[in-house]
């Protein structure tokens, strides 16, 4: 073995170190609550003086429609719906997800999870905006 | 004055076509500014426009009937009159959704992608701006018994269009296809034939809000 192909070989072994990473754990955080996320929750969740859910659920999807979202899926029992969206030209894309359930007697509580391109969307304007437009179009109904 | 030796005679033949490549960055780059364009703030997804009332006007008519199971089968078999597949339907919510594939292809722009493939290669470098190939037209119905008139339903549907894109090239850039993009149909006549069609199949009027 000339001194060339040891460097060779010295340099594959390093090269190939990045391959063979090992089994990697989870992080033990993974499924802990912590106090940004429980920010992140009180901004995505708005309880409504209203005690029909169908109503407030049919209030949700039609305050996507006004956004412009595609209702994928909708489950009335479950109060679940998930839609979607592309920005202008295909640049970046929303989805989320909202669950719509009693809350007490008289209340009805939405939780709203949206994503920008894959990641969670953390800024809680966007939430207000959202809830802004389930209000409206849960209040001031036209005809 | 002139003085000219070999080497600057064939730096003027060379020339023009030098000339021409920098004549044709500017060019190219005028071209492709319209398919990069910066990632979209994530609030205006969640804002209402002032064009949002106008949009709802266009994709709502009230129809006088409290059956909103009729409302909506009715507006399924049109959806299947027009060659929609419904994919999903929610009868608690009053909700369809229906979808048709249908080729994208248009003879202008595959002219353009030619004169800018020819235009690349006279500047010796290979543009092939992509075109789109395929598209789906998605429609999303929805039912809504009126806040004021419970004998009356609100009817509202949207139709978005999505267009994916085959695969290009700028110089020795590879531009992978299925580049995706969407758009919802804002044509009020699409939307007047929908309904047209969806009040004569219920032999009910179909009042604009």
């Amino acid at each position: 073995m000339n001194a060339r192909t040891r460097l060779f070989a010295f340099s594959l072994v390093f090269l190939l170190q990045a391959c063979a990473g090992g089994p990697q754990k989870a992080p033990k955080e993974l499924l802990a609550l912590n106090e940004a996320q429980m920010k992140i929750r009180s901004f995505q969740t708005r309880a409504f003086d209203v005690k029909d859910q169908n109503k407030v659920l049919r209030g949700v999807v039609a305050s996507l429609q006004d956004l412009g979202f595609i209702v994928e899926r909708a489950n009335g029992p479950l109060g679940l719906v998930t839609a979607g969206k592309f920005g202008p030209n295909g640049h970046g894309f929303v989805e989320l997800t909202v669950v719509v359930r009693a809350k007490g007697e008289e209340q009805t509580e939405v939780r709203v999870n949206a994503l920008f391109n894959t990641k969670p969307i953390e800024d809680p304007k966007v939430y207000q905006n959202f809830f802004i437009a389930v209000e409206r179009s849960l209040f001031n109904s036209r005809g | 004055m002139l003085t000219t030796t070999p080497n600057s005679k064939i730096s003027s033949v060379q020339k023009p076509a030098r000339l021409f490549r920098w004549l044709l960055l500017p060019i190219a780059v005028g071209l492709f500014s319209g398919c990069v364009q910066p990632m979209p703030k994530v609030q205006s997804f969640f804002e209402v426009t002032p064009q949002t009332a106008q949009h709802r006007a266009l994709q709502t008519r009230m129809f006088d009937t409290s059956d909103e199971k009729e409302l909506l089968s009715a507006s399924a078999a049109v959806l299947q009159d027009l060659g929609f597949q419904v994919e999903e339907s929610v009868k608690e919510v009053g909700m369809l959704r229906a979808a048709k594939e249908r080729g994208a292809r248009e003879y202008g722009q595959e002219i353009m992608q030619s004169f800018v493939f020819l235009l690349g290669l006279l500047g010796q470098t290979s543009i092939l701006v992509p075109v789109d190939v395929h598209q789906q037209i998605n429609a999303t119905l929805v039912t809504r018994r009126s806040e004021t008139d419970a004998s009356r339903f609100s009817v509202r549907v949207l139709f978005h269009r999505s267009i994916w894109k085959g695969d290009g090239q700028s110089d020795r850039q590879y531009i992978p296809p299925g580049i995706q993009s969407l758009e919802m149909i804002t044509d009020g006549k699409i939307y007047q034939q929908f309904f047209a069609k969806l009040s004569k199949s219920l032999f009910l009027e179909a009042h604009k809000i």
